[in-house]
Formats: structure tokens, sequence, C-alpha cells
């Protein structure tokens, strides 16, 4: 920019104005909102009341969220491993020499595009235990399928199931493209040494591929600490509860018990645990790569 | 290393084509995957073609025996499904027109204009991505009903067009342009503007089609928050809708009918990727954010 | 051009004169959308300078958007409530008073309208009521050689005849009967007991596990009803009217949707434990209390519950009994007429037995860990025992007792 003067100003409101009103609008302004609605009572139809800490000590002693806590980490401990080590191995696949392959890479990556609320009311069909399709399968190999959806113990596993389905292909992608950028030089230099499969991805595939590995096993865990669509449509939270995750009873906190207030602070809880998981990853990763 | 690097690259073809065979049971394990992953796209698409008597039958059968787009019709009839999927392209459009001409405009900013506070600006930017939805969801809807949105194309589409996200990217791609050619457009005494639209933004190809897939895959997708400011059963989107179908009839769940409508939310978004794959693909991985 | 401006004229001054209401509903449906719009017209028909603004909004998201539109004070004249969400708008300032007049002696059914008092004001008038009923295939009956429940029945009764009918290797059940918060007050009155959430807590009482045994047990022991996996998510009503139900515990919405069923079928009142309970479910119209067309509010809310038209029109179409006082026979008459069921006195007669549910401020999150509570019973996972013990403590922690 090289104007001066008035035009200057002019030229900078034109071209930075509207992302900043809509920034302090729709971006910021609802952060520090939160930030102060965290300290208040609020239930939209009497006015605001100070409520101090109140909410925070509520919360270190509310079952209901601590019980959404412990859903929303059975999830990520379900689902962050499987969909890492299973990307991974699609990926590798996917890597070497087979015919097919923008084909394959296409299939594995069509899921990724649609919609979590299409996807797991597919799946809730699927897994219906008495019509759906995965049932009647195993039942032809002589397997009674578990009530999935609708036992306590299948629900979780049901769910993370489907997420890995839906998820699998851009882990792929992630470490597909960092597998790429490996010379295979390198590969093949240590297979000339005598390096096995397995050693060659222990030492030189997974060390260079981790910075995609990195990558790919931080946003998988952002993204599940908000595990919310798929949970949902499939079951709304239960059976009995099983599979309350801490989104819903945030949304659940704020639209339909009218607690504002409570709602944020559990909003800001869940944030601390998000921004701490990304600092200890980003620690580790500092370790990893000296 | 170098002298086996040497080596490798004298050996003969003959040892490299004996390694790929050997690839064979890696890709029937990949194509038996592969199929895993399409079958339920095909068990959605079957189930939404049969008719309503045989969608509980048992066995299931994978090819409809009287296949019939009844479903489709029946749920048209009851349900404003076509009106979701025209408010879903009409929302997804006009926000990502949005969100390119806002980001672009700023994200040039960012790259390329010298103001005070502007690094620090742009970090806020980068901070809000950090924040999770939920925080933000409660007051954001507030704010919203307070300036009238909700139950209202506006509430749906203001609110998305700025994306920190899209900001960063256009940033990235700004920074990577090199500075001659706007000095050489200011020496013909362009003013920044049009050097801007005359200039710098035709040469954004690749970043604009990448932000505009991903904008619109994201904002089609979206859920929680139509979720939260729509009533309306006209204003729905192609997820709620989807969700509300289920509600609709009450006590059996007409799976043929939530198939149906799955299949019209679907389809639009692998027909996009089918086309664009590359920008699909781009957007997905650079964002990695949940859309 | 001079046509036009007249027009438009007289169209913005008699828009001047005209008082313009807001009413907000959720008891109107897309079934029913088309018989509103009649009453509507019927209504500004003789009231030539009140227009009525239909909202209507989904169950599920009503109250939330009516909190948030009184929160923004755009708030609608009128605007439907039903028993439960009845009390936070009424004790938070948010309803206005009604005039006596609104509500003449005889008018409406007794229990009704006081349902809608609050601290001795009237602050809303009921447009409609329901109950639960027990529903019975004859069919079923008749090839297991059981007589037809009667309104003398039993818990005991129901079990064995529940027993007789069962036969799940033909998918076929005794009974199905809801395990939830609603169906729980009501059975725990029928057993003596009650949910009581004023003063005291009381949820885990000897009486109420009694109550809870009885729904849980068809279950879990004597296994004539089926759990939610046997279900895979087709509805009760849905197996009732596929035949696989002998009986069925649900409310008299229901008739409509068993009409086309291809087997006789008749309907009993509630059979009770120690003592009858049957339940009592109204919608009422209120007028808020920042309405700046109050009279006009008043006289649509009136013209809602009370009218004539209104009622037969609602009996007609097969759209919630209008809460109005039995004497009133001459409108009920068509209601009892209809063929299908043919015990329709058992509508009314369970109306002597009727309970309200247990209401407080935080009604939404009490009903959802009752449910929960009762779900973890229901599968299993849970005792009868705990599930009640773990309600009590949790209720308790949400009330601050």
């Amino acid at each position: 920019m090289y104007e001066r003067g008035l035009s200057r100003t002019f030229t900078l409101a034109l071209f930075l104005g509207p992302a900043l009103v809509g920034a302090a609008l729709f971006m910021v302004g609802p952060i520090l909102a939160s930030l102060v609605l965290a300290f208040m009572h609020w239930d939209l139809l009497t006015p605001m009341r100070f409520a101090g800490l109140a909410n925070f000590q509520r919360l270190l002693h509310d079952p209901d969220f601590w019980g959404a806590l412990r859903h929303t980490l059975t999830f990520i401990v379900g689902y962050v491993p499987l969909v890492m080590v299973v990307g991974f191995l699609v990926a590798l696949g996917l890597n070497a020499r087979i015919p097919g392959r923008g084909l394959l890479r296409a299939l594995y990556f069509l899921p990724v595009v649609t919609s979590w609320v299409a996807v797991g009311l597919v799946w809730k069909w699927l897994l219906n235990p008495q019509y759906g399709l995965l049932n009647n399968a195993l039942g032809t190999i002589g397997i009674q399928g578990p009530a999935w959806l609708f036992d306590p113990y299948w629900a979780m596993p049901a769910v993370i199931l489907t997420s890995l389905w839906k998820d699998t292909g851009f882990v792929m992608t992630i470490l597909l493209a960092g597998l790429q950028n490996i010379p295979p030089e390198y590969q093949e230099a240590a297979a000339i040494d005598g390096a096995s499969g397995p050693q060659l991805h222990r030492f030189i595939t997974v060390p260079l591929l981790a910075p995609a590995l990195f990558f790919a096993l931080t946003i998988s865990l952002i993204n599940s600490f908000q595990v919310f669509d798929q949970v949902y449509v499939m079951t709304g939270g239960g059976p009995a509860g099983a599979t309350t995750v801490l989104i819903e009873r945030i949304v659940k906190g704020a639209f339909s018990y009218s607690q504002m207030g409570y709602a944020a602070a559990m909003s800001w809880a869940l944030f601390l645990l998000v921004f701490g998981t990304s600092f200890v990853i980003s620690r580790l990763r500092a370790r990893w790569e000296p | 290393m170098t002298t086996q690097l040497e080596q490798v690259r004298e050996r003969p073809q003959a040892a490299r084509v004996r390694r790929s065979r050997s690839n064979w049971p890696v890709f029937i394990l990949l194509a038996l995957g592969g199929l895993v992953m399409v079958l339920p796209f095909l068990w959605m698409v079957s189930t939404s073609l049969k008719p309503s008597t045989d969608v509980l039958t048992l066995p299931p059968r994978l090819i409809p025996a009287q296949p019939t787009t009844d479903a489709y019709t029946q749920v048209a009839q009851s349900f404003p499904l076509w009106r979701a999927l025209l408010n879903s392209f009409l929302v997804a459009a006009l926000t990502t027109l949005g969100q390119l001409v806002v980001s672009a405009m700023a994200g040039y900013a960012f790259a390329r204009f010298r103001f005070r506070g502007r690094d620090a600006l742009f970090t806020v930017f980068l901070g809000t991505l950090m924040v999770p939805f939920a925080v933000t969801m409660t007051p954001l809807f507030i704010i919203v009903k307070q300036l009238g949105w909700t139950n209202s194309y506006a509430g749906l589409i203001v609110p998305a067009m700025f994306s920190a996200f899209g900001i960063f990217l256009m940033r990235q791609f700004f920074l990577a342009l090199p500075v001659e050619l706007e000095e050489a457009a200011v020496l013909d005494g362009s003013s920044t503007l049009n050097t801007f639209w005359r200039v710098m933004l035709p040469l954004t190809g690749p970043a604009l089609a990448t932000l505009t897939v991903f904008s619109f895959m994201a904002s089609w997708n979206n859920f929680l928050w139509p979720l939260l400011i729509v009533s309306d059963r006209n204003l729905m989107t192609l997820p709620l809708a989807l969700a509300t179908l289920q509600g609709v009839y009450p006590g059996q769940t007409q799976w043929n009918l939530i198939m149906a409508g799955t299949v019209v939310t679907v389809a639009p978004m692998i027909l996009v990727f089918l086309l664009a794959q590359r920008w699909v693909v781009e957007g997905v991985t650079t964002s990695g954010l949940k859309g | 051009m001079k046509k036009l401006l007249t027009l438009a004229l007289l169209t913005a001054t008699s828009a001047l004169a005209q008082t313009t209401l807001t009413y907000s509903s959720f008891t109107t449906d897309a079934t029913h959308m088309d018989d509103m719009k009649a009453l509507i017209a019927a209504f500004e028909k003789d009231n030539p300078d009140i227009k009525v603004n239909l909202v209507t909004a989904p169950f599920d998201s009503y109250f939330t958007k009516l909190q948030t539109d009184i929160a923004a004070g755009s708030a609608p004249d009128v605007f439907d409530l039903n028993y439960e969400n009845f009390v936070t708008f009424a004790s938070k300032n948010a309803l206005r008073p009604l005039a006596a007049s609104l509500a003449p002696a005889n008018t409406f059914y007794p229990a009704a309208l006081s349902a809608f008092k609050y601290s001795g004001k009237q602050y809303a008038l009921p447009i409609s009521f329901s109950t639960v009923v027990l529903f019975y295939n004859k069919d079923l009956f008749d090839k297991a050689g059981v007589k037809y429940p009667t309104a003398s029945w039993k818990w005991a009764d129901v079990l064995a005849a529940a027993q007789k009918i069962n036969n799940p290797t033909a998918r076929v059940y005794g009974i199905h009967q809801p395990v939830q918060f609603w169906e729980f007050y009501k059975v725990a009155q029928q057993a003596g007991g009650g949910l009581k959430v004023g003063a005291k807590v009381e949820i885990d009482t000897p009486a109420n596990r009694t109550a809870l045994h009885y729904l849980v047990d068809k279950v879990r022991v004597q296994k004539v009803m089926p759990d939610a996996a046997e279900m895979s998510g087709v509805a009760s009503e849905d197996m009732f009217l596929n035949g696989q139900l002998g009986m069925l515990v649900s409310g008299v919405w229901m008739f409509d949707k068993f009409s086309p069923a291809k087997f006789g079928w008749d309907i009993a009142v509630e059979p009770g434990g120690a003592k009858k309970a049957t339940h009592f479910f109204s919608n009422a119209v209120a007028v808020s209390a920042t309405s700046k067309n109050a009279a006009a509010a008043e006289k649509w809310a009136k013209f809602l519950s009370s009218s004539p038209t209104v009622a037969s029109r609602r009996i007609a179409s097969n759209w919630e009994l209008p809460a109005l006082s039995l004497s009133q026979r001459t409108l009920i008459a068509p209601y009892l007429a209809r063929p299908l069921p043919s015990n329709r006195e058992a509508v009314f007669t369970s109306l002597q037995y009727a309970v309200t549910p247990p209401v407080v401020d935080q009604q939404s999150q009490l009903q959802d860990i009752v449910n929960q509570e009762l779900e973890a019973a229901s599968l299993g996972t849970k005792t009868v025992e705990q599930a009640l013990a773990s309600a009590q403590q949790r209720v308790q922690a949400l009330l601050g007792k």
C-alpha cells in the first residue's frame, strides 16, 4: 500500500474493515462475552446476577460434567489411536506400487466430504440390531451381534466405529502427503543395508513422517474433544446417558436448562482441555525432533 | 549415505519390478477396505429406493426387489426436503462468496500493508482459531438474537463469513507472491485497490479455489449452528432437515425416507469432490478443522 | 394513480386502526394448520379490528425460543403453555393475570382451570386436555382365552393377561408400558407413593420402589415386554398397530392412528395398584405480561379456550379435547359417539383419578435425570434400588436440598 493520508485510511478501512467488524462482532466479542458470562448466573428470563466462582465450583462437583468428560475421553481413547493406526496403514499401502491407486485414494476419502449427520444416520441404520446390515451379516457367520446403539456398553464403540470409517481417509491423506515427501532413496538404501520391513518403518519412515503424524494427531485430538454431530443423531446421548459428551452437555445446559453462565463455564473448561492437550503434543514434538 | 544412494540409482530395473509384484496382498487388503468405505453409501442408496413395506424385511437385501422413487416423493410431500436443498445451496454459496471477499482483502492487507499493530492484530485473529465453537456459541446466539437474525438467512450466512482460517490462507498465499509485481503497478500509477483487483488477485487462483471448496463444504455440512438458530422448517439446511426428519414420523423411523434425505444431502458433496478433487483434498488437509 | 394512492392510504389507515396480535403456538402442528387458520378467520370475522398473526414452532425448540423472545423484549402477545412449563413462566412474572370474566362459572373443567392458577391468580386458560389409557388388542385376547380388561383391573390382572398372551418367538408381547418420567410419577401414585419435589425430595421410597419394580420387571423378570434392543427403534404404537402387543399404555391422541388396525381393539381405564391414578395433561394459552394489546389478547385467549366454535372444531378434526366442563355434554357428545374405540367413556372416567406431575423450576433437568436413572433400571445396568437412590441424590443436588 503506497497511499498516504486520507486515501491510506480509506484503503485500510476498505480492506480490513469488514474483517475487523466481523471479527469483533462474531468472534472476539463472543469470546469476551463468554468469559464474562462464566462468572454470572443467567437464565434468560431474569436479569443477570454476579456469581463469582460459583459456576466453576459447581463444575468441580457436578457428576454430569465429569460423566460427560469421561464419555468424551472414552471416545478419544478409542477413536484417536485407531484412526491414526488405520490411517497410517492405509497410507502406507497406498504409497506402494499397486494398481488403481487413484481410485482407491478417492474411495477412502469419500466419507470425509460427507456431513456427520448423514454418516451418523446411515450407520444408525446399518447398526440396527434387528434389521441392520451388520448384525444380519454377522448372523450369516454365526455371530449374534450386540444391540449396538441400544446397548449402554456398545453404544460408544458403535460411535467410534462410525467415526473411524469417516475419518480414516482424512488421516490417510495427511500421512500419504507426508510419505510422498520422503525420498524413496532413503528407504531403498536402508533396504540394501539389510533392514526388514518393520525395521524400515521404525527407523526411517516414522521419524521422517513425524511432522505429518503430529499434525494429524493434533487435529484428531482437537476435533474429538468437540465430538457432537454423530452422537446427537445416533444416540442423543443415550442409552441412559452412556454417550453424553461434553458439547452435548454444554448445549443442553445453555439451551434446554437455561443455565447460560454455567454452560459458559463448562465451555471454558473444555477450552482448557483442548489447549492443554495441544500444548502437551507440541512439547512432545519439540522433544521428538531435536 | 551418498554412495549408497548412487548404488540404489544404479540398481537394475528388474529388482524394482520384482518389488512391486509382491504388493498384490496389499492391493487386495486395500481393495477390501475400499469396499468397506463404499458399502454404506450403496446401502444408503439401496434403502432409499425401497418401498416402505420393504424396508424392515429380513434378511435385508442389498438390491431392492421393487425399486421405486416413492421415498423421495413421500418425503417431499410432508417435509420441505427440496427446500432444505435450496437453503443449503444458497447459504453455502453466499457464505463462500462472503468469505472469499473478506478473506482475500484482509489477507492482502495483512500480507502487504504496513500499519501499526498489524502483527498483533493478526495474532489475535489466529488466536480465535484456537477457541472451540462451544465457547462462543451462546453469546453468539444472543448477539444474533439482538440483531434480529435468529431464524433468518442472515443469521446463517453473516457470522460464518468471517473465517480466520480463510484470512490465514490468503495471507500465506499473498506473502509468497513477488513484491516486484506491485512495485511495477505502483510505478504505473495504479492505486492499491486497482493493483489488488487487476494484478494480485488474479494470481491467487489456487488459493481461491481451495478456499471456495473448503468453505462451501464446511457450510454445507454445518449442523450445530443451524440447529441453534433455526426453528422454522422452511429455513432448515440439509443436515438439520435430516436430523429433524427422524422425529417427523412419530413412532416408526421410516428408514427409506431418511435414507432418501441422506442421499440428497451427500450426493452434491460427492459431486463437488469428483469435480474438484485436488482442491478438496488441499482444503481439508490445510485446515483440518472440524468442517 | 389516484386510485392506487387512495387504496394505499385506506390500507394504511385501516392497519392503524387494527390491533395485530402475535400468537405463538406449539399445539398447532402441520396436520391442524388448516383448522387453526379457519379458527383465526372466524375470530377475525367477529372481531374486525383484531388481526391474529400465527407463529408456530416444533415442541422441542418452542420453550427456548419463547424464553429468548421474552428476554429480548419481543414476547408474543398470546402463547401456548403446557402444565409443567407454566410454573416457570408464572413465577418469573412473564404472564399477565387474567380477568375473572374470561372464565365464567361452569365453563371449564375445574381441575384444568385450577392447574393454571399461581399464587391464587389465574394466569392461563386451558385449551385442551388429554389422558392416558390402556389399549388392548381384542383378537390377541380372544386367541389366548383371556377376558377383556375392565375398569376394576389391578396390576396383577395385567401381568396375568400379559403372560398368557406373550409369545416372543412369534414376536408378540404381552404389554408395553414406557419406563420413563411421565409414566413413573403416575405409577408411583398407583402404588400409594409419588414423586415429591417440594419441601422434601421424595423419590427413593418403598412405595416408589414397588412402582418401579412393576414397570421394570415386566421387561427384565417376567419378560412380557420387549426391551429397547428387541424393539430396535420401532415405536410401541407401531408395534401395537402391527398386532404385536396385547396391551399398550398410551395416550388418547392415538385413537386416529389406530383406526386402520386390522384387528378389534378397545380401551379401558388404567389398572390401579394400591389405588388408581391416571394422567392429566393440559395445554393452555397465556397473555404476556408485557403485551401492548392486552384487551385484544384476552379476547383471543377466551375464544381459543372456551368458544363453542373452537370446541366443536377440535373434536371434529381429532385435535385434542377442549378442557370444558363435563356439564357441557352437547359439545362432548360427538366425541363419545365415534365408533372406535367404543369405550370412550373411559376417557372421562379416567379424569376422576387424575394426578399432576411434580413441577419445579428446573423441570427439564429434573426429567432428564429421572429418565436416565429409569432407563438404566430398564436396561438392567442398575437395580431398581440403585436407580432410585441415585435419582434421589441427583435431584436433591439439583434442587439444592
